[in-house]
């Protein structure tokens, strides 16, 4: 019995999994993931010492996948095609639908290109492009899934919440940024101490209600700068064979 | 309770009949066995790493993989352009002064064709050049020498598609082409040879 038990839940696991390595990201010479720069690294250790994780999940979850068909360009006749569009449903579409669509707008003489879109309640809420994948923690030690969502999801926090400062005031007074958040403050994490000769250029810049004193000032520990730049190294939203995505730019202006 | 009478006279011993397990067991039992292998096979992907829900199965994966396209090529030109042309002619486009010009309305960069932008990064450029009325005299190495025919001709696309430049796409098989042409060709280009060689 625990032969068979161990080989379900070690040996199995690990002859799925044990060889993990780091992907290519789809259609690119990159390779996901990259290991994380020290600072984050330690900053996962704070993560958990604080146990962010009982709050806090790393995965996101996928139902299902759609094709949106979006259109390259018009061709000879624009009028045709953005007649023949106005007819049409071009969102959330099956792969025969998509494909029935396609061939009807290149009929027309418009080119069309079918993106391949990730659905679900986590990725409307904008958690994530994909569901998690097991590379997402391949270079983290321990693994912090969590399991209870009484805050949102991280998986992809440091693409969608890129600013340092912004998470350091979130951290230190979560209510200074997000009104009603239930989050606790992490004030153990700052220091707060007189200004001596000239004011830090770390010194959190909090509105007044959340502010120090006059002559004081509110400086993060190296501990709150670790966990800021281990939730800024979380991105898992690049596209890969496991969990592909067509990847949409939008090209700075 | 009441004991059930006795079947068998008081002091005869106790022997089992041959009566047969009921039939509905072993039907209920195969078929939840078959509906679990069905199960099974539609929704496990078989172990494999790749697949993950709502992918049922490794052929069904594969279908689903964007086929590449201008969103494709434009994430990765705009990666390669980050990595490798943004330093100096900054994300935006718009150059840094002293170090390189614009990409945004440059007319090597929006040129109908693109023979002469392609051997830019190529091969690099010497000595002056002017670029959208402004004179440059600053030398580009040959940044695109190393990248991979797809990631450049990628970047080029990027480039003749952003900051309001409007240009056509510029594919791989085009760079091989270029690339094939140079020859031994190896020094950078002087804005005269540019000019000399056909759009």
């Amino acid at each position: 019995m625990l032969l068979v038990s161990w080989s379900a839940f070690v040996l199995a696991p690990q002859l799925q999994l044990g060889g993990a390595k780091q992907v290519p990201v789809l259609n690119s010479t990159e390779v996901y993931p990259h290991t994380r720069p020290g600072e984050a690294n330690q900053g996962l250790q704070v993560y958990r010492a604080n146990g962010c994780a009982a709050c806090h999940t790393e995965q996101v979850q996928q139902d299902g996948v759609a094709c949106d068909v979006v259109l390259a360009s018009a061709g000879k006749n624009p009028d045709a095609v953005s007649n023949l569009l106005a007819t049409l449903t071009l969102r959330g579409l099956s792969q025969e639908a998509a494909q029935a669509v396609s061939d009807k707008i290149t009929a027309a003489g418009g080119k069309v290109e079918t993106h391949i879109v990730a659905v679900g309640p986590d990725i409307a809420r904008g958690w994530g492009l994909r569901h998690s994948v097991a590379e997402d923690f391949l270079y983290d030690n321990l693994v912090q899934f969590g399991s209870l969502r009484i805050g949102p999801d991280l998986a992809g926090v440091g693409s969608r919440l890129p600013d340092a400062n912004w998470q350091l005031l979130h951290l230190y007074a979560p209510q200074s940024v997000v009104k009603g958040s239930l989050m606790p403050p992490f004030r153990y994490l700052f220091t707060t101490r007189k200004i001596g000769a000239a004011p830090s250029p770390d010194a959190l810049n909090l509105p007044k209600e959340f502010a120090p004193a006059d002559g004081y000032e509110v400086v993060p520990k190296p501990e709150a700068k670790e966990l800021v730049a281990y939730l800024l190294n979380l991105h898992a939203d690049v596209p890969l064979y496991d969990a592909p995505f067509t990847p949409v730019v939008v090209a700075k202006p | 309770m009441s004991e059930p009478a006795p079947s068998t006279p008081a002091g005869a011993e106790l022997v089992s009949d041959r009566s047969q397990s009921p039939m509905w067991i072993f039907v209920l039992t195969l078929t939840l066995l078959y509906l679990g292998a069905v199960y099974f096979d539609r929704h496990s992907g078989w172990f494999d790493k790749d697949v993950y829900s709502p992918y049922a199965n490794a052929a069904m994966l594969e279908s689903y993989q964007p086929k590449s396209g201008a969103a494709m090529a434009a994430a990765q030109g705009r990666r390669v352009y980050e990595q490798v042309c943004g330093l100096c002619h900054g994300a935006d486009g718009l150059g840094k002064p002293g170090q390189a010009p614009a990409l945004a309305g440059s007319e090597w960069v929006i040129a109908a064709g693109h023979n002469r932008l392609a051997h830019i990064p190529l091969l690099g450029i010497n000595g002056q050049i002017s670029v959208a009325g402004k004179g440059w005299n600053l030398g580009m190495a040959a940044m695109g020498a190393s990248l991979s025919d797809s990631d450049l001709a990628a970047v080029l696309t990027y480039i003749r598609t952003s900051w309001g430049n409007q240009a056509g796409e510029v594919t791989a098989d085009d760079i091989k082409n270029i690339r094939a042409g140079l020859g031994g060709h190896l020094q950078p280009m002087s804005s005269d040879q540019l000019l000399a060689m056909p759009e």
